[in-house]
């Protein structure tokens, strides 16, 4: 649906980009982890696409969602400096999102970036009713999501490229410890974290027997991140290759199963059109 | 209520800064919505489940892969979530005559169609808007067997416009027909079929598996396609041009449209052949090649290196070629390129289009179209004019 949004809080999130809390009830009532809204970067022509955002925060109560903008190219600076009370054009809820299992009693995140966005959401919620460990891997301390806006309750865990904070190395180089406990794996993050994903599911694929928590990355769940035209399933900008051939981000994702994806086929453009 | 998940014990902090009541009735607000989802968790449920308050393990262990299954397995799609059609005396344009001939033999409604690859196959923006209320959809563009499209990047934004290299990405004719054939015929929106292929035996390929499809109109050629034979863009030279009109025209009776690439070296030549060979109408114009650089990367951002721009920014370029063209052929002229408003279709129509089409404007408005319509009837009506017809071709040179 198209519902006109109102910013309620701008903040900045280090060098992660900006969070913008805004007030769309119809949006927040149906939204659910994983999905997005495409956000019109101004009221002209100019810049012309829309920008897709994964939910970041979900208040149906107070009918508000969260929304983490990068300040990429002039529609994302748009986007990202909007200010309390100011308006926003936007068309969602759109896509896919995650299904966790009602078996699942030791829930595992990964994030890598703005791919944040929907472990959080999902931290949010399966805080309550499961044991649920976020991993998160940044740059630096500075690309990391604040631990004060995590429930408690979440074990929040953290790599950084730079060793500046938590553990020095990749949010994937952290998995193998944790994925004997795990009962399901969600992750979302750049493309190059979801390929690594992928090959340590292959690696189990080929010795599940031999691979701690093998089971739990044969299951695992990932968003993807891709720029879009549309997002509305007509365009075909934003399709990947899968095992059933070419799906739309947009419309079959931006959730997938981990398996599903042919990273072999190559890097999608994952960084915002600009 | 049968049966109820046994809850887990939440701790709800009470804000002091609230009354005992508010804080209490926070709380339960809470709880209820908490056990919502928990009832919709268990929605579905077997006996056991519900007798047990807990779901048997593994119940939907590949819940996102099956989706993605059924998504693209090609089932015929029978049902839309669309959006109900309004009372037509209900709507802005009610009562004001928008009605036009789009093409030679084909009437519809009023001017505005959707332009092909923008519209996907109708279904998709039918959730959204009341497609309904258009003059016609043109479909994606579809050859005679599945192309899987082009390699990433397909899109990059350009000043207010978009480069676009997306290959024809089409499950293939006889799919098309099977797929959106049901759903085309209650759509309540005439359909041009978008027609593309690397021979003259493939656009008569299309239109053939196409013809008998309910709901179908029209066909609308686009000859921005390389001929096998050569490689040469059917739609850059006349001859070529007019062989693929003259055996579509040969096997259908509906009416057929010609698009006209802006890449020819002489668009109005190609258009008189085309009016020549038969054709009952010409769209002015397809996308205009375009190329950007990704500076970092020092190489061409398209996967294919050069795309198709649309958006405002073609616009002049499309009213200019309108104009041209409706100087120099008889038959009706749909105009495309960069509409927005319905100020930027009057342009079209004063250069001697009969219709238009929105095309990338709707990825940023979905609403685009619908503005479009309503924006001609209140010109219509302010104007005190007895139809839009009035006012087509209105900026030509008058004759002598």
């Amino acid at each position: 649906m198209l519902e006109e949004g109102r910013v309620v809080a701008n903040a900045q999130i280090g060098e992660l980009g900006t969070l913008l809390a805004v007030r769309a009830p119809e949006i927040a009532a149906q939204a659910h982890a994983g999905q997005f809204v495409h956000v019109r970067p101004g009221i002209g022509w100019d810049p012309l696409l829309r920008r897709p955002y994964s939910f970041c925060g979900i208040d149906r109560r107070a009918g508000e969602i969260e929304l983490i903008v990068k300040p990429l190219g002039t529609g994302g600076e748009w986007i990202a400096e909007r200010h309390v009370g100011d308006a926003l054009d936007l068309l969602g809820p759109l896509g896919t999102s995650f299904v966790v299992r009602r078996d699942t009693r030791n829930l595992l995140l990964v994030a890598g970036g703005t791919g944040i966005a929907p472990m959080r959401v999902i931290a949010e919620q399966e805080a309550p009713r499961r044991n649920v460990t976020l991993v998160m891997g940044g740059r630096s301390v500075a690309y990391l999501w604040p631990s004060d806006r995590l429930p408690p309750g979440v074990e929040y865990l953290t790599t950084t490229d730079d060793g500046s904070f938590g553990t020095r190395g990749r949010v994937t180089d952290a998995l193998p410890a944790l994925l004997g406990w795990a009962d399901q794996l969600l992750a979302c993050g750049p493309w190059p974290m979801l390929a690594a994903l992928g090959r340590q599911r292959d690696a189990a694929d080929r010795a599940a027997a031999a691979f701690p928590g093998g089971r739990t990355l044969l299951d695992a769940q990932i968003a993807v991140e891709q720029h879009m035209g549309c997002a509305m399933g007509v365009c075909r900008a934003c399709v990947i290759v899968t095992s059933e051939g070419n799906a739309r981000v947009c419309r079959e994702g931006p959730v997938f199963a981990l398996g599903d994806i042919a990273f072999e086929a190559g890097e999608p453009a994952t960084v915002g059109v600009h | 209520m049968p049966w109820r998940r046994p809850r887990k014990q939440v701790e709800r902090p009470i804000d002091v800064r609230r009354s005992l009541e508010e804080s209490l009735e926070d709380a339960a607000e809470g709880e209820e919505e908490e056990d919502l989802v928990e009832l919709v968790d268990l929605d579905g449920a077997s006996i056991a489940e519900a007798a047990a308050g807990e779901p048997d393990a593994e119940r939907h262990p590949t819940e996102i892969a099956d989706k993605l299954r059924e998504s693209l397995a090609g089932a015929a799609i029978t049902e839309v979530r669309a959006v109900p059609h309004a009372p037509p005396e209900t709507l802005p344009e009610h009562g004001v005559d928008l009605a036009v001939e789009a093409a030679r033999g084909l009437w519809l409604k009023n001017p505005v169609l959707t332009a092909s690859g923008t519209f996907g196959q109708g279904v998709e923006y039918a959730e959204l808007i009341d497609v309904g209320r258009l003059g016609a959809i043109v479909n994606k563009g579809t050859t005679p067997r599945a192309r899987p499209g082009n390699p990433q990047y397909r899109i990059a934004e350009t000043p207010a416009g978009i480069l676009n290299s997306i290959g024809l990405e089409n499950p293939g004719a006889e799919e098309v027909a099977r797929k959106y054939g049901k759903v085309w015929a209650k759509l309540g929106v005439p359909v041009i079929v978008n027609v593309a292929g690397y021979s003259v035996a493939d656009y008569v390929f299309v239109v053939e598996a196409l013809d008998g499809t309910a709901g179908v109109v029209a066909f609308e050629l686009n000859v921005s396609c390389p001929n096998v034979e050569g490689g040469m863009l059917f739609g850059s030279d006349p001859q070529l041009a007019a062989q693929v009109t003259r055996g579509v025209k040969d096997a259908t009776d509906k009416p057929v449209i010609v698009k006209l690439t802006p890449n020819a070296p002489n668009v109005v030549a190609v258009a008189q052949a085309c009016e020549a060979a038969g054709a009952d109408g010409l769209t002015t114009i397809n996308t205009v090649l375009g190329m950007r650089i990704d500076v970092a990367k020092r190489r061409p951002m398209l996967g294919t290196g050069s795309g198709g721009l649309s958006g405002p920014a073609l616009r002049p370029i499309a009213v200019h070629l309108t104009y041209q063209v409706a100087q120099a052929v008889s038959i009706p002229i749909i105009g495309a390129g960069g509409v927005t408003s319905a100020n930027d279709a009057l342009e079209f129509l004063m250069a001697g289009a009969s219709a238009v089409q929105v095309g990338t404007a709707t990825f940023a408005d979905p609403t685009a179209p619908l503005s479009v319509i309503e924006g001609l009837a209140a010109y219509v009506r302010a104007q005190a004019l007895a139809s839009i017809r009035d006012i087509i071709g209105a900026a030509l040179p008058r004759a002598e």
